[in-house]
């Protein structure tokens, strides 16, 4: 499928939720999910992914996994639209407070709103790994294979890059 | 005096940091750090080339968090408008994503024309598990200073199944949830004080 109103439309959507995204991009994800599924761009396996492969690439992820949907959607032209969707409604927002941070930096106000917002933007991100978990879901394997990873990335102060080659290689050995 | 000894000391900052260096910068930011960027982030910014001092950085990523996007690229902008205005954001930001980008880009192409492959499906599948773990741990480590407050705990958990269960449009949740979290946070913070 490569239409270019199927391209603006992705990007459209993509500058709503940059522009929303509190607690950056993970965030997001089921949002995105929902949206592609819904219009039968991707599929739930591709969707995790290009979710797997953003995370190996070194570099800025987040772009990138909205930069495959945009390629499958509309080729090269629709991974730039997507990436500039995604970084560049932010980068304006970051630009433009950055220079008023100074003008309400110790108001009593903001620090209300911050821990009112912490708690949605933290159940946000566990959501958009719950559904990443699901979407990539091949049974029981990895379902272990996930807990797994929690366990070790909260217990422990292992290189998530270490679980992520494990996650890796037990997959190519058909551990799933 | 003081303040020219500051103007002084900025003019000094503003023509020693070239934009190249600013872009080289964030290149390797963006290149070393695999999943973590803030941990280079920091190194690269405070220890290195101290841009900017610890206490700067922190407050630097508390504004990007309170912000919507990836805080790392907020990091970024912020450092190069700091350092030279919005052609420094720009050199920045360019750093951070334009080589990373193209080349993840390619490494994405060329699984897309190998995804049939049964290896590659089978090494993604326990990527993607992992790495959906990652997230999840994520967002444990970030709940852990909030985890004695009842009422955070519960917004965390609402946002949690509107969007995982009930799969509510992200809009939805953050405007229905937003305002009624933030009340709490308000009445919590005038009660203790």
């Amino acid at each position: 499928m490569k239409s270019p109103s199927a391209s603006v439309v992705l990007a459209a959507h993509l500058v709503l939720l940059s522009s929303i995204s509190f607690g950056g991009f993970p965030s997001v994800l089921p949002d995105v999910h929902n949206f592609v599924m819904a219009n039968g761009w991707v599929t739930d396996r591709e969707f995790a992914d290009f979710f797997a492969i953003s995370q190996v690439v070194p570099g800025p992820n987040m772009i990138l996994m909205m930069s495959f949907i945009g390629l499958k959607v509309g080729g090269i032209p629709g991974a730039i639209a997507s990436a500039l969707a995604t970084f560049g409604p932010p980068c304006l927002m970051y630009y433009t407070a950055y220079r008023l941070w100074d003008r309400f930096r110790d108001r009593p106000w903001q620090q209300i709103v911050r821990r009112g917002l912490a708690p949605l933007t933290i159940g946000l991100v566990i959501a958009g790994g719950y559904v990443m978990a699901r979407a990539g879901d091949v049974g029981w394997q990895s379902a272990l294979i996930t807990a797994a990873a929690v366990g070790l990335m909260v217990g422990t102060r292992l290189n998530p890059l270490w679980i992520l080659m494990t996650g890796g290689v037990l997959g190519g050995l058909g551990f799933l | 005096m003081v303040v020219m000894t500051q103007t002084m000391e900025a003019r000094h900052l503003a023509e020693r940091v070239a934009l190249g260096a600013l872009f080289v910068g964030f290149l390797k930011v963006s290149l070393l750090g695999f999943g973590g960027g803030l941990v280079w982030a920091r190194r690269i910014v405070v220890e290195r080339q101290r841009w900017m001092d610890d206490q700067e950085f922190a407050e630097t990523l508390t504004l990007c968090q309170f912000m919507p996007g990836p805080n790392i690229v907020g990091i970024t902008t912020c450092v190069g408008s700091k350092l030279r205005g919005a052609v420094g954001a720009v050199a920045a930001v360019g750093g951070f994503i334009l080589i990373p980008w193209a080349v993840g880009l390619s490494l994405g192409g060329l699984y897309l024309h190998y995804a049939h492959l049964a290896v590659l499906q089978n090494i993604l599948s326990g990527l993607s598990a992992a790495a959906a773990g990652l997230m999840i741990a994520t967002g444990i480590r970030l709940l852990m200073p909030h985890r004695s407050r009842r009422t955070a705990l519960l917004f965390t958990a609402l946002a949690f199944t509107g969007m995982a269960f009930v799969k509510l449009p992200l809009l939805v949740v953050l405007l229905g949830l937003a305002p009624l979290s933030i009340a709490v946070a308000g009445i919590a913070s005038a009660r203790a004080s």
